[in-house]
């Protein structure tokens, strides 16, 4: 996000980087595109991405890999894994160099993230752990599965990153240029525009509906719940307002980056935003090892509910857009169990939906405090400035609202025979956006060190999260999820 | 400042009495977060999402 190309300090993946010329934020939006136009190629019929690797649900090793197009089908599963490596290892390297990164410790570390990560998801894609109704069951010839269904693969790779960082800190460590969870969901999220405007395009009245509720997220988030943490962390742990305003906005409002946009607009010293955000992501992966179940246990009736509640109530980008991804698969699974099978798409868009509308606003939100702060608690000379707003704004979701906007035009206005292609065509961008995530949720355990975290004596910093996330947070975002989102089905399929 | 002195500085810090402008922050945001939620959940209530 914007925030953490201006913020005063950068997260430890990007210590060894100097003064980048262009931000991960802006290098999401380009690579995003890039994948989608590519994507869109297959309009002209010229399939240029089709040698993508996707990987089935699987009873037999040799059968889970494949290529996203059945044209590229002879590269065979091994081979589309490859491809897609060196395609990623290509972008991607090209990326750490526009960010100055060192690229040849960015291509090794890169190696051994892509390698894990989709070791992991091919693992979580084992019949025994995928595999959810009776006739998959019986369809793979086994007689039990952990029903985690085809996303349980991104519980595996945050697994792997915890079992990395905690286990073999030295090697998280030695990866650690390639662990960039932020670049990678950023990159998905400007992918999953596209793939929500196909979603929507077959029911817009639906979709105008969402958008129009996602407004309430933004109120929850910035109006009430960043009061009422701020109130708790200064009055009941006694914070200075330091340590107070990046604390509440890194609980209530976009995890990381809301954090370190407000430790700048304060003007705090940098190590306070990155600590916020640390503990930030540690409580997201606890979050999304949770939540995703308790959703399907208790909301699976009301899919948009559950969709809407993990973007509310898990902070950071990556963790909540891909919390939505495994409840969206979840409770698909549990309601096609039921006999009432959803359109996919619909709950990991109103994640989605809820997520973007409320880092819009961050930067307008980062300024609010800085005026307050800078004007009327410490009175000082570097007034916050209205151009703040802007370096501050998450420049990600343009991207994304741009490939809405295409795919929504390609698949509403455009003759019948290209529309007609535009499902499958940014169906193998979604190929990607899927692959991102797997990375994202790897890295996000990678970036998960509980000891050090515990060392470093923010316990007391743990006691406000914890109170403020499970006290209120969730029970909160769960309410008013209902409030607006119940009785809201997505379509049926088919 | 080292980070093991972190959290040294968060259990020694000075207290920091709540300013009138925080007060007002906080009670602003909560009121007006209120009011219009409960402006949008009327919204909502008449004129409900159609499919």
């Amino acid at each position: 996000m914007s925030a953490i190309e201006t913020a005063p300090a950068r997260i430890s993946w990007t210590a060894s980087e100097t003064a980048p010329s262009i931000s991960e934020d802006w290098l999401s939006v380009i690579i995003g595109l890039f994948i989608f136009v590519l994507a869109l190629a297959a309009l002209a019929n010229i399939d240029l991405i089709g040698w993508a690797v996707t990987t089935s649900v699987w009873s037999n090793l040799g059968e889970a890999l494949g290529t996203a197009s059945k044209s590229y089908a002879p590269l065979g599963g091994v081979g589309a894994l490859l491809a897609t490596y060196a395609a990623l290892l290509g972008v991607l390297s090209a990326a750490a160099v526009a960010l100055k990164a060192d690229v040849q410790k960015f291509a090794l570390a890169f190696t051994a993230v892509f390698a894990i990560a989709y070791a992991s998801w091919v693992v979580g894609r084992d019949a025994n752990f995928a595999a959810v109704t009776p006739a998959e069951l019986q369809k793979f010839g086994i007689s039990w599965s952990l029903r985690l269904t085809n996303e349980g693969g991104f519980v595996f790779a945050l697994i792997a990153g915890l079992i990395v960082a905690n286990v073999f800190p030295r090697f998280a460590e030695t990866i650690k240029e390639a662990v960039r969870p932020e670049l990678y969901i950023k990159i998905a999220i400007v992918i999953l525009g596209g793939f929500f405007a196909v979603t929507a395009a077959g029911k817009l009245n639906l979709a105008t509906s969402l958008l129009l509720r996602g407004v309430a997220a933004i109120i929850e988030a910035y109006l009430i719940y960043w009061a009422v943490v701020y109130f708790v962390a200064r009055k009941w742990f006694g914070f200075n307002r330091e340590w107070a305003a990046p604390l509440a906005s890194g609980i209530s409002i976009c995890g990381v980056s809301a954090a370190i946009a407000t430790g700048g607009a304060i003007r705090a010293r940098p190590i306070v935003p990155v600590l916020v955000s640390s503990l930030v992501v540690v409580f997201a992966v606890i979050e999304v090892l949770i939540l995703p179940f308790l959703a399907q246990t208790f909301l699976w009736r009301e899919p948009l509910v559950a969709g809407a509640w993990i973007g509310l109530a898990v902070k950071t980008d990556g963790a909540a857009v891909a919390g939505g991804g495994i409840t969206e698969s979840l409770i698909l699974a549990k309601s096609a169990a039921e006999g009432v099978k959803y359109q996919p798409g619909w709950i990991l868009g109103t994640t989605a939906t809820v997520k973007v509308f409320i880092d819009v606003f961050i930067g307008i939100w980062a300024f609010v405090l800085g005026y307050i702060w800078t004007n009327h608690i410490n009175a000082t000379s570097d007034k916050a400035k209205i151009s703040e707003i802007w370096q501050r704004f998450p420049k990600f979701i343009l991207g994304f609202v741009l490939t809405f906007l295409i795919g929504l035009y390609l698949a509403l206005a455009t003759p019948a025979d290209v529309a007609a292609k535009v499902p499958a065509a940014i169906g193998e961008a979604n190929t990607f956006r899927v692959i991102f995530f797997i990375l994202t949720f790897f890295s996000i355990g990678v970036l998960s060190n509980f000891k050090k975290l515990w060392q470093e004596g923010i316990g007391k910093l743990a006691a406000v999260y914890v109170i403020s996330l499970f006290g209120f947070v969730i029970w909160v975002g769960l309410l008013i999820s209902w409030l607006f989102f119940a009785g809201v089905k997505p379509p049926l399929a088919g | 400042m080292s980070q093991t002195d972190i959290g040294t500085e968060l259990r020694q810090a000075a207290p920091e009495p709540l300013l009138p402008v925080e007060k007002k922050l906080i009670g602003f945001s909560l009121g007006t977060g209120l009011v219009l939620l409960v402006a949008l959940a009327l919204l909502n209530y008449f004129m409900p999402a159609t499919f």
